[in-house]
């Protein structure tokens, strides 16, 4: 049987005639971390509003805990935690007292629940100020507290790294996976910094246009990473001539009017450098380099970087 | 239920809008503070009883106040959590969307009851000074226990003719159109009070019922049409804004 914490199987949603989100199936494996690529518009934040019920599909299935996500609600939901986009809270009250609130709401779980979820994203010694007064950082963080004050199973967590600085999302990236690893927290996180989402997930799902595009374990991408050398010349038609006649390397891309790479005969770098110099090129850059998620993203959704 | 009402007392703190209907609800025993003030001094002869104080206030506070201070409690309750961005964090807990608005209207119930508490105690505190210093008639504890009931009363009634605001603000997810809608029914009340209209207009007919002297012009049409006609628009509001908010997505 499968141990799958969200299933989506043939998920959609219409607006109006237009496909916010096509026949997904989401598969996020108990335990693991799963980020969700994609641009702007791809239907990331759709998607999770729709796993958290506050958007009805048009069609489709969800399954959370191997359930469907309609039948005992009050039980799958105690058990999730999350954030949707920014966070919202009553400006009026401090950060304790709107935790107050959804532990009132949701059953208290744990006597200092309130505090040691403030202690963590580092809140609690802001006590007097209002939510209205918080910065950007402060108010993201209070969401991240209300997503894991009541110790959930699984965190659904859109861009919660907006508006936090390089400490405190190295911070939190720190927390979520000793939430994962030592906890068994299952996360399910979209992020447009894709460098974060690299050095987090276990497994990672690529939407485009409201379809997921690939979904792959993370151990298998760096596999299929590759190496690469870059050569910045001064006339690369030239240059790509030159690999194929004289070194038989098709396994190049040109990127600009300037830039190739070539993903064989690494170790040739040298001999092809002296090649290029010696047919009249000038060769202002060579480096050695790999794949990185960004390269892939691209080639996947056929577009320079997200949104 | 219980425990969302709690919280929706928890979420008043600090906030300015409680304190801003605290004095709304004022403004009605001023208004009429005022009047009588100005009456005394036009007709020093007239000695004013303490009834036509209470009636001033209840007919200020139903006709005039109220459409736009109470219509200002509906739009803030029923529009924060869109304004505020806090449906999606609660909704998540979860809580049934049903429940939730229901808890709204049993709050906007105990917040409209505590405003006519309110004028009805500035009522008799302004009646006091007034006696103290110009003199009134017929005043006394059952006068004034009277006309606390009606003022209990008129605040339930105001309750059940505000509900359509509420789906005003559920629709709109704003303070803007409840208020327009407000200023037009308040206008309403001042064409139609002394007209056959008023005992079929929704907003004016709850004055026939707190009201003790005839302010008004005398209804025309029975009791069950008056009673049905407040039912009436009290059932479309209070079911249109439990439907909407249920089938609408949160965004």
């Amino acid at each position: 049987m499968n141990d799958y914490v969200i299933e989506t199987i043939g998920l959609t949603k219409q607006f109006g005639g237009q496909f916010g989100v096509s026949n997904l199936g989401l598969h996020v494996p108990r335990e693991k971390i799963y980020g969700l690529l994609g641009r702007n518009g791809a239907g990331k934040t759709t998607t999770m509003r729709m796993l958290l019920n506050l958007v009805r599909p048009t069609s489709g299935t969800i399954l959370l805990f191997g359930d469907d996500y309609r039948k005992q609600q009050d039980k799958i939901y105690r058990k999730i935690g999350s954030i949707i986009e920014t966070s919202g809270f009553y400006g009026n009250l401090t950060g304790y007292e709107n935790l107050k609130i959804l532990a009132q709401l949701r059953g208290q779980h744990r006597k200092d629940s309130i505090n040691h979820a403030l202690e963590v994203v580092g809140l609690h010694s802001e006590t007097k100020k209002i939510f209205s007064k918080y910065s950007l950082g402060m108010k993201q963080r209070l969401g991240i507290a209300a997503a894991i004050m009541h110790e959930p199973e699984l965190l659904i967590l859109d861009e919660p790294i907006n508006g936090l600085d390089p400490i405190g999302i190295h911070e939190i990236r720190k927390f979520l996976l000793s939430l994962c690893r030592e906890r068994g927290t299952t996360i399910f996180i979209s992020s447009h910094v894709l460098s974060e989402i690299e050095l987090l997930v276990d497994v990672i799902g690529v939407m485009h246009e409201g379809q997921l595009v690939e979904e792959v374990d993370m151990t298998q991408l760096r596999k299929r990473s590759r190496q690469y050398v870059e050569y910045a010349v001064s006339a690369v038609n030239t240059a790509a001539l030159l690999l194929e006649r004289q070194f038989n390397i098709s396994d190049y891309t040109v990127c600009d009017d300037s830039i190739i790479r070539v993903y064989d005969c690494i170790d040739k770098r040298g001999d092809i450098n002296k090649c290029f110099v010696s047919h009249d090129l000038t060769v202002t850059t060579v480096h050695v380099s790999e794949e990185k998620l960004e390269d892939y993203f691209s080639g996947l959704i056929g577009g320079g970087g997200i949104g | 239920m219980a425990n969302l009402l709690y919280c929706e007392f928890l979420k008043l703190k600090r906030s300015k809008m409680f304190l801003i209907s605290f004095f709304g609800a004022l403004v009605a025993p001023i208004f009429m503070l005022a009047n009588h003030i100005g009456a005394h001094f036009r007709r020093p002869d007239v000695i004013f009883n303490m009834a036509s104080f209470y009636d001033d206030t209840l007919m200020f506070t139903l006709l005039l106040i109220g459409p736009i201070v109470y219509v200002v409690v509906v739009a803030y309750l029923f529009s924060r959590e869109y304004t505020e961005n806090t449906l999606k964090t609660i909704l998540t807990i979860p809580i049934k969307k049903t429940t939730f608005i229901i808890s709204k209207f049993a709050m906007l119930f105990v917040w409209l009851i505590f405003l006519s508490l309110i004028s009805w105690v500035g009522t008799s505190i302004f009646s006091v000074i007034f006696h103290a210093v110009f003199g009134l008639s017929e005043i006394g504890a059952a006068v004034a226990f009277d006309y606390l009931v009606r003022f209990m009363l008129g605040g339930m009634f105001m309750f059940f003719v505000v509900t359509p605001f509420a789906f005003l603000a559920v629709w709109t997810k704003g303070f803007v159109v409840p208020l327009i809608a407000a200023a037009v029914v308040m206008t309403g009340n001042m064409m139609l009070m002394n007209t056959n209209f008023n005992a079929i207009y929704p907003w004016t007919i709850p004055a026939h019922f707190v009201l003790s002297n005839e302010i008004l012009h005398p209804p025309v049409y029975p009791y069950p049409i008056m009673i049905g006609s407040i039912a009436i628009v009290s059932a479309l509001g209070f079911i249109s804004s439990v439907v909407l908010f249920h089938s609408e997505d949160v965004n």
